[in-house]
């Protein structure tokens, strides 16, 4: 995946990941369950209660090992659990460019500075910048809205000739990955009065 | 969807989270002090009732299809999380373009709804089709059809669009009612 590709839309790999997994354990040990308990792995153990004797014994037979298993594996749950709630929760981050030791350009600052020069482009209509991604890896997120009509070859030129240019030239950086968002014909209405 | 996605995640990493604190405080106080009771769950109790609970009783059963059906929900919704934007050919390296579905039923829309002889049309886009339903109270669909699918293979023969989609026109008219 390109830095630019990447700077598409917030990552949202963990949580349909998590959702999907637990989804899928969920889905298999019910259907499992119904299994057992329909018959087709044998009357007797439909029969046999849930919390199993002989599962019992086998956990008696080595409690040491059972209890170092069990308090490890709490542990572990409670910390991949803490993990993926922070990354969920934690918003998605724009970083400052530090450019050298004493000049750093806020994310804020360039994104305006970014998007007042792309609403300058003919045929755009309303523009929105942000800075996306790592600290040391830094890409720009353009949402572009288009005038009904625009001529989106045109605007492409414009844009990667001047705008994005401009930008790479100010803060003296060769490449800038950028992801563009555009929405076709998307004006804001003006109201009749 | 995206939103209720993330909002589960949540939810069930925070289960996952007590669930390990709960098994790993309760396994250790019951090795520190074997005589003492639980600590937060009555977990003594819950082993009494599951020894006595065959596979086959209903509230088995019970319990597993709701956890079933609820694992197929959040399956299913995970899946339909993905991302639907269309992809625009990149206009110098580095530079990725991608715009939404519906911004493309949007513009073809419009375009649909100028032409002469059109007086409604509701459209449908994706990656890989764009689907037209217009209707028309002059013209049949064997004459209007055509130029309708000329005109929607125009507007996106305009985008520089990675994938041209393929299009589907349906046009509803009275003409053509016997």
């Amino acid at each position: 995946m390109t830095p630019s590709l990447r700077a598409v839309a917030r990552s949202y790999r963990a949580e349909r990941g998590l959702t999907g997994v637990v989804g899928l354990l969920a889905l298999l040990a019910g259907a499992l369950a119904l299994v057992v308990a329909a018959g087709w792995l044998g009357r007797f153990r439909a029969a046999r209660p849930v919390l199993d004797p002989v599962a019992l014994d086998t956990i008696a037979a080595w409690p040491l090992m059972a209890r170092i298993a069990a308090i490890v594996a709490g542990v572990l749950l409670l910390v991949l659990g803490l993990w993926l709630a922070a990354r969920a929760l934690r918003p998605e981050a724009h970083p400052d460019l530090r450019l050298d030791d004493a000049l750093t350009v806020t994310s804020g600052a360039l994104s305006s500075a970014i998007a007042a020069d792309a609403e300058r482009v003919r045929g755009v209509d309303r523009a929105k910048a942000a800075v996306v991604g790592e600290r040391d890896a830094p890409a720009l997120r353009l949402s572009l809205w288009l005038a009904e009509g625009a001529d989106v070859k045109a605007v492409w030129q414009e844009l990667d000739g001047s705008v994005l240019r401009r930008a790479r030239e100010s803060l003296g950086v060769d490449a800038l990955p950028t992801a563009v968002r555009v929405e076709l014909g998307a004006a804001r209405r003006t109201r009749v009065r | 969807m995206r939103v209720v996605v993330r909002i589960v995640a949540v939810l069930l990493a925070l289960a996952i989270a007590t669930a390990g604190a709960l098994l790993a405080v309760e396994v250790g106080w019951r090795w520190l002090r074997p005589d003492a009771g639980p600590l937060v769950v009555p977990w003594p109790r819950w082993r009494a009732e599951l020894s006595t609970l065959t596979w086959e009783s209903t509230p088995v059963r019970v319990t597993a299809l709701i956890t079933a059906v609820a694992g197929l929900l959040l399956l299913v919704a995970a899946l339909a999380t993905g991302r639907r934007d269309v992809a625009l050919l990149d206009p110098a390296p580095g530079v990725t373009v991608r715009t939404s579905p519906r911004s493309l039923a949007r513009i073809v829309g419009t375009r649909v709804r100028a032409q002469d002889d059109v007086s409604g049309a509701t459209v449908s886009a994706s990656r890989r089709k764009v689907r037209v339903r217009a209707s028309s109270a002059i013209e049949p669909e064997a004459r209007l059809r055509p130029r309708l699918t000329g005109v929607v293979g125009a507007v996106l023969a305009d985008l520089p669009l990675a994938r041209t989609p393929r299009v589907s026109v349906v046009v509803d008219s009275p003409r053509d009612r016997p």
